[in-house]
C-alpha cells in the first residue's frame, strides 16, 4: 500500500493537483493511461460511513492516487511523535553517549613539510610601492588628515572678539560703539527730530557738549546724502592709530577708601571747641592779637583802633580799656600768676603795663615797672644806642623804643625775658644782629642774639622747658640754645613764607603756619623737616596755637575759619604723632580781605579763642 | 456725602471733663463736654475761662495749664492723645492748673552797673553788682539799704541768717573779686533809702577772685568758693566781736563799726580749677562745683568729698533740691540744663536734660517749695521756668536785653533776676501750686 513498497501509480509527478480540478482524471499511470476520478462519497455518506466505522478516524484521502488509506497503529504513533517535537522513531536515543570516531593521536607529521618562505621575512616591495604612493599624495595635498573647519557664513560684527586675544600681542579691544537707535534711522518719528529751536541752541553749546549726532529725515534711503565726516573721521582715526601709545599700561584697581589713614572717630576725642557761646565785644578795629592770663580768668586783646582791654572771660565783660592810640600789633600776659602785666607790640615800642588785677602785690609790680631816668647803654654792645627804656607816661608802664617797627613780643617761662621782633624789610648793616631782642625786665637791660641771623625775622617763641628760643625766619625756623649760645637746628618749613609758630608743651614738637595756608608739623627728634604738612586752609594761616595740657592744636586764617586738630604726641620715642583734624570753627566775617587774625586757647579748658578783622572776638567751647 | 465726610473729619469731637484741684473761685463744673480735637492749651484755657466766666460774672481771665494723666498738654489735644496712644472715645479727664509763668511785671530796678548775684530767699532782694555795692531791695525800685566796701565786683550774695528771728533783720555775706567775704548786718528801718552800711566782718584768705558764698543753715559758718580752686570755710562770728557789734549799733548813724578781720576755719581742697558755685543745703554737707567739670559734694566734718561727680562740662552753678531735696540742677558751659540724681546707683549720667536755652547757663535754682519747679538763666537774655514733668519750659521770660547773670525765687512767687543791662527784673505773680 505505501510508497516504499509499490511505489506510486499515478506518474504526474510532483505538480499541483488543481491542474486537474476540472479534468475526470487525476493522472496517468505507468502505461500512459488515464487515471479515472473515483466516484466520491457524499457528505451525507461519508458522515454516515464514518459513525459506522469505528477506524474511520483513521483513514485519510491520497489525493494523488485518489484513495482511501487506513493508517496503521505504527503510522499514527509515528504521527503523534512527529506532531509532539520527538524524534518519529521510536527507537531513537537523542540522548546516547557521544562517542568519538577520529583518532587524533595517530599524525605525526605535518600537512605540508615545506620550509618558511623567504618572503616571510623581507618587506613587501609592493607595500612600499603603495607606502610611497601614499607619501607623495599627502605632500601633494591630495590627501587631507584634519577636515577643513566650517567658515561661519555670516560675521558677527556685535558679538563679543573673544578670539583675537591668543595671537601674541595683547589685544586690546576697542571700546563698543553704541548701538544705532531709532534716531539714526533715516527715516525716524517725528518725536526724534529736534526743533528749529533745539538746533540752534546746540550752536551755543561747547563743542564738547553738543550732541555728536542730530536725526534727520528723508523721504527714501536713495536721497541720504554722503557721510559727511568719513574723511575727518579716518583721519582721526589714522591719528589715533598714530599716537596710540605702545606700551600697555597696567591700571590698579585700589578702592580709594583704604588709602586713606586710620583715624579714630571725632567722637572719642572729645572735648574740643565746636561752639560759639560768647563774644567780646567792644573793640573799633580788627583785634590783632588775645592772649589769656595763666589761670584763664581774663583775656588781654590789642587791636588796631589803638586800645588793648582785658577782659573777663567768663562774663565777656571788658574791665580795662587802654588807649594806646597807635593800632597794636601784638599783646603778650606774663607768664606768672602772681604778676599781672602786659607787654604790648605797638608801633616802634614795646609796652610793658601794669594790668592791675593784683592789687595786694601792686606795689611790688609798681617797682618792677619803674625805671631810673635814662637808662644808660650797658654792656650788651650798641643794643642800648637802637633801644630806649622809658617810664609810659600816659599809663603806668614801661615804655622801651625800638628802631624799627615791632611785630611781636614773647614772654619767658619764668617771665622775667621778653622778646621782641622787628621784621625789618632792608637788613641795614645790623639789621640782622638786632632784628630780635630779648628783654630783661628787673634789669632794664636789653641783649641782642649772640649771633647772626639769615633771612628775615617773622616771630620768637621761647621753649616751655629748656633755655632753649625758637625764631621763626621767613623760610625757615632756627633754633638756638640759650646758654652755650650757639645754633643748635634749623627746620626747614618748604614754604613760602612763614607766618606764626607754636611749641608743643612737651617742647619736641612744633607747628608753623605759613602764609600759603599751609601748616607744618616738626618733630624736633626726627628730621629738621616737617613730619606732615596740613593743607588745609585756602588762604593766609595767620597764627597756630598749641593747647597747654589738652592734646589738641589750632590754627586761624584769613578766609575766617580756624581749624582744630587733635595732635596727640606720644612719650613712646617710636610712635609717630598723630594727627586728626577735627573741627573747623565759623563764625567771622571778612574785613578787608583779613578773616581770623589770631587764635589762643584757653590755658585750663579745651576752648578756643579767636580775634577777628570784624573786631570780635568769640570764645569756641567744647 | 463726600463733603459732608471731610467737615466731619476736621471737626472731631472728644469728650472731655475739666478737673482741678484748685480752690472755689477757679472750680468749673465737672460736666462733660465735647470740644474739637484740634484744640491746644490756649483754646482749653479759653474754655475753662469761658467756663468760669458764665457762674462767675466779674470773672477776670487766667490762662491755665493742663494735664492728662500728669503730663502737660504741649501739643493740640489730637496729637496729644494720638502721640500718648489715648483712645478718645471715652470722656477724658483733663486736669487743669493755672499756668506757671509771670503775671505781672515790675519796673526794673536800676544798677549802676552790671547785676553779677541776687538772692531773694528773704523778705529783700540782695544784688551784687559789679561796681563793688551789694544792694537790698524791699520792693522792685525800692532800694533800702547799700553794701559799701567791696573794692572789686560783688560775685555773689547770700543770706546767713536772720537776727532775733525776725524777718528784717538779717546777716548778710557777700563774695567779691577783691578776694574778700564779707559779712553785713541789715537792720530794717522803715522809709529807709540807699542807707548806706559797712560789714561787719571781712574774710580774708583766698588768693584770687570769690565766686561763690553760701551759708550753713544753721548760720555758723559761710562757704565761699574762689578761682584759687579752694573752699574756705568762715565763722560768721568771733566771740568778742559779735558783743561789740551789737552794744555799738546805733540807728541811723553814719558811724563806722568795728570791723573784723576772719580767717579760714579749714579748707576743702580737690578741685583743680575755679570753684564756681558752692551750695550748702544741710548743716553737715556742701555741694561745690567747679570748672575741672566735676561736682562735689563735701562732708563739713572730716573735710573729704564723698561724692565725686564728673560731668564733662565747665559748670557754672548748682543748686540742690527738688525731690527730697537730693536732686542736683547744674548749668554751665552749654546750653543744657542738666539734673542729676546722685542717689541713683552706678550711673553719673543725668536724669533730666532740658536743653531750650542757646547760650551758657548761669544761675538755676531750685522753687523751695515745690519739688518739681525750677528756673534758669543764661547769657541768651532768658530766665525759663521748668517743671520736671515737661521737657519744654513752662514760661520763658524774656525781659533782659543782655545776658542774664543771676536769677532766684523770690517769695515763692516771683522771679528776680539781674543781667548785663544793670537792670533787676522781677516778674511777679507766679502761681506754684
Amino acid at each position: 500500500m505505501s510508497v516504499s513498497q509499490v511505489g506510486p501509480r499515478n506518474t504526474i509527478g510532483d505538480v499541483p493537483l488543481e491542474w486537474y480540478k476540472d479534468e475526470e482524471h487525476i493522472g496517468y499511470d505507468v502505461a500512459g493511461k488515464k487515471i479515472k476520478k473515483k466516484e466520491r462519497l457524499d457528505k451525507l455518506d461519508s458522515f454516515l460511513a464514518r459513525t459506522d466505522d469505528a477506524n474511520s478516524w483513521r483513514k485519510i484521502i491520497d489525493d494523488i492516487e485518489d484513495e482511501e488509506v487506513e493508517l496503521t497503529k505504527e503510522e499514527t504513533k509515528l504521527i503523534r511523535r512527529m506532531l509532539k517535537g520527538k524524534a518519529p522513531h521510536a527507537d531513537f536515543d537523542p540522548h546516547a553517549p557521544y562517542v568519538d570516531w577520529f583518532a587524533w593521536d595517530g599524525a605525526k607529521h605535518p600537512l605540508s613539510n615545506a620550509p618558511e618562505p623567504k618572503r616571510r621575512f623581507i618587506p613587501s616591495k609592493w607595500e612600499a610601492k603603495k607606502v610611497v604612493k601614499y607619501i607623495r599624495a599627502i605632500r601633494k595635498g591630495l590627501i587631507k588628515f584634519d577636515k577643513p573647519k566650517e567658515e561661519p557664513r555670516f560675521y558677527n560684527l556685535w558679538g563679543d572678539e573673544h578670539d583675537k586675544s591668543g595671537h601674541g600681542l595683547s589685544y586690546i579691544p576697542a571700546p563698543k560703539p553704541k548701538l544705532p537707535g531709532h534716531d539714526e534711522s533715516y527715516n525716524p518719528s517725528l518725536e526724534y527730530i529736534p526743533t528749529q529751536e533745539e538746533i540752534s541752541a546746540y550752536q551755543l553749546m561747547f563743542e564738547e557738549d553738543q550732541p555728536k549726532f542730530i536725526p534727520k529725515r528723508f523721504a527714501s534711503l536713495r536721497s541720504v546724502p554722503a557721510y559727511e565726516k568719513s574723511v575727518r573721521e579716518s583721519f582721526d582715526r589714522c591719528l589715533d592709530l598714530y599716537l596710540c601709545p605702545r606700551a600697555r599700561k597696567k591700571r590698579i584697581n585700589i578702592d580709594p577708601e583704604s588709602l586713606k589713614p586710620k583715624l579714630p572717630s571725632r567722637k572719642d576725642l572729645k572735648p574740643y571747641p565746636t561752639t560759639c557761646y560768647l563774644e567780646y565785644k567792644g573793640h573799633k578795629g580788627p583785634v590783632a592779637s588775645i592772649c589769656t592770663d595763666p589761670s584763664g580768668q581774663h583775656i588781654a586783646s590789642g587791636s588796631h583802633d589803638g586800645t588793648v582791654r582785658i577782659w573777663e572771660v567768663e562774663t565777656g565783660r571788658c574791665i580795662k580799656i587802654w588807649e594806646l592810640g597807635e593800632p597794636v600789633q601784638h599783646v603778650a600776659w606774663n607768664p606768672l600768676p602772681e604778676l599781672p602785666i602786659l607787654a604790648v607790640s605797638m608801633g616802634q615800642d614795646v609796652l610793658v603795663l601794669n594790668t592791675g588785677l593784683e592789687k595786694e602785690e601792686n606795689k611790688k609790680i609798681e617797682d618792677l615797672l619803674r625805671v631810673e631816668t635814662l637808662s644808660v647803654p650797658d654792656e650788651s654792645g650798641c643794643a642800648g644806642s637802637s633801644v630806649s627804656w622809658s617810664q609810659y607816661d600816659k599809663y603806668e608802664g614801661i615804655r622801651i623804643k625800638h628802631f624799627k617797627t615791632v611785630s611781636s613780643v614773647e614772654w619767658h617761662r619764668k617771665g622775667d625775658y621778653f622778646s621782641s621782633v622787628m621784621p625789618a624789610d632792608i637788613l641795614l648793616f645790623f639789621g640782622s644782629y638786632f632784628s630780635v631782642l630779648i628783654h630783661l625786665l628787673s634789669k632794664k637791660i636789653t641783649q641782642r642774639l649772640p649771633y647772626k641771623l639769615h633771612g628775615l625775622p617773622v616771630c620768637s617763641t621761647f621753649h616751655p622747658t629748656r633755655s632753649i628760643f625758637f625764631v621763626a625766619t621767613k623760610k625757615n625756623v632756627r633754633v638756638y640754645d640759650l646758654l652755650k649760645k650757639k645754633s643748635m637746628k634749623k627746620l626747614e618749613a618748604g614754604v613760602r613764607e612763614i607766618s606764626s609758630i607754636s611749641i608743643h608743651p612737651g617742647g619736641d614738637n612744633v607747628i608753623v603756619g605759613s602764609k600759603d595756608g599751609k601748616l607744618c608739623w616738626f618733630d624736633m627728634d626726627l628730621s629738621s623737616k616737617p613730619y606732615k604738612i596740613l593743607n588745609s586752609h585756602p588762604k593766609d594761616i595767620t597764627n597756630v596755637a598749641f593747647h597747654r595740657s589738652y592734646p589738641l592744636f589750632a590754627s586761624s586764617s584769613d578766609d575766617c575759619t580756624a581749624y582744630v586738630f587733635h595732635g596727640m604726641v606720644y612719650s613712646d620715642l617710636n610712635q609717630n604723632p598723630l594727627i586728626v583734624p577735627l573741627e573747623i570753627l565759623h563764625g567771622h566775617t571778612s574785613v578787608n580781605g583779613r578773616g581770623v587774625l589770631d587764635c589762643k586757647f584757653h590755658p585750663r579748658q579745651p576752648w578756643l579763642f579767636t580775634a577777628g578783622a570784624d573786631s570780635v572776638i568769640k570764645l569756641f567751647c567744647h | 456725602m463726600d463733603i459732608d465726610g471731610y467737615v466731619e473729619d476736621t471737626s472731631r469731637k472728644v469728650q472731655v471733663r475739666f478737673v482741678t484741684k484748685l480752690k472755689p473761685p477757679f472750680k468749673a463744673p465737672t460736666t462733660s463736654i465735647a470740644l474739637p480735637s484740634n484744640l491746644t492749651r490756649m483754646g482749653l484755657s479759653a474754655v475753662v475761662n469761658n467756663l468760669l466766666e458764665s457762674g462767675n460774672d466779674d470773672w477776670k481771665h487766667e490762662p491755665f495749664d493742663f494735664l492728662i494723666d500728669g503730663e502737660f498738654v504741649r501739643m493740640s489735644l489730637e496729637d496729644f492723645l494720638l502721640a500718648k496712644g489715648i483712645s478718645a472715645e471715652k470722656t477724658l479727664e483733663i486736669e487743669y492748673i493755672r499756668a506757671v509763668a509771670p503775671r505781672k511785671e515790675e519796673d526794673p530796678s536800676l544798677h549802676d552797673d552790671w547785676v553779677s548775684a541776687v538772692d531773694g530767699s528773704s523778705r529783700f532782694i540782695l544784688t551784687g553788682c559789679y561796681d563793688g555795692l551789694g544792694r537790698v531791695w524791699e520792693a522792685a525800685g525800692v532800694c533800702t539799704h547799700v553794701l559799701e566796701g567791696h573794692n572789686d565786683a560783688i560775685t555773689s550774695v547770700g543770706i546767713v541768717k536772720s537776727i532775733d528771728n525776725e524777718d528784717t533783720n538779717l546777716v548778710v555775706a557777700t563774695g567779691s573779686k577783691d578776694k574778700t567775704v564779707k559779712l553785713w548786718k541789715l537792720y530794717a528801718e522803715p522809709h529807709a533809702e540807699n542807707l548806706k552800711i559797712g560789714a561787719y566782718r571781712t574774710l580774708r584768705g583766698h588768693t584770687a577772685s570769690v565766686q561763690s558764698v553760701a551759708a550753713q543753715p544753721n548760720a555758723i559758718m559761710v562757704c565761699s568758693g574762689s578761682w584759687d580752686c579752694r573752699i574756705n570755710l568762715w565763722q560768721t562770728k568771733s566771740s568778742e566781736e559779735d558783743t561789740v557789734s551789737t552794744k555799738k549799733r546805733k540807728k541811723g548813724s553814719k558811724e563806722e563799726e568795728t570791723q573784723s578781720e576772719g580767717e579760714a576755719v579749714s579748707t576743702l581742697v580737690g578741685h583743680t580749677q575755679c570753684v564756681s558755685s558752692v551750695v550748702w543745703p544741710e548743716n553737715g554737707t556742701i555741694y561745690s562745683a567747679s570748672w575741672d567739670h566735676s561736682i562735689r559734694r563735701w562732708d563739713v566734718e572730716t573735710g573729704k568729698d564723698t561724692l565725686n561727680m564728673f560731668c564733662g562740662k565747665v559748670i557754672n552753678c548748682i543748686d540742690v533740691g527738688g525731690e527730697s531735696s537730693a536732686l542736683i540742677a547744674g548749668g554751665g558751659s552749654d546750653p543744657i540744663l542738666r539734673i542729676w540724681d546722685p542717689r541713683k546707683p552706678g550711673t553719673l549720667a543725668p536724669s533730666f536734660q532740658f536743653s531750650s536755652h542757646t547760650s551758657w547757663i548761669t544761675a538755676c535754682k531750685w522753687h523751695g517749695r515745690s519739688w518739681f519747679h525750677l528756673l534758669s538763666s543764661s547769657y541768651d537774655g532768658k530766665v525759663m521756668l521748668w517743671d520736671l514733668r515737661t521737657a519744654w519750659p513752662l514760661a520763658i521770660l524774656d525781659s533782659h536785653e543782655d545776658k542774664v547773670l543771676c536769677a532766684d525765687w523770690w517769695n515763692g512767687d516771683s522771679v528776680v533776676s539781674g543781667g548785663a543791662d544793670s537792670k533787676l527784673k522781677i516778674s511777679s505773680e507766679i502761681c506754684i501750686p
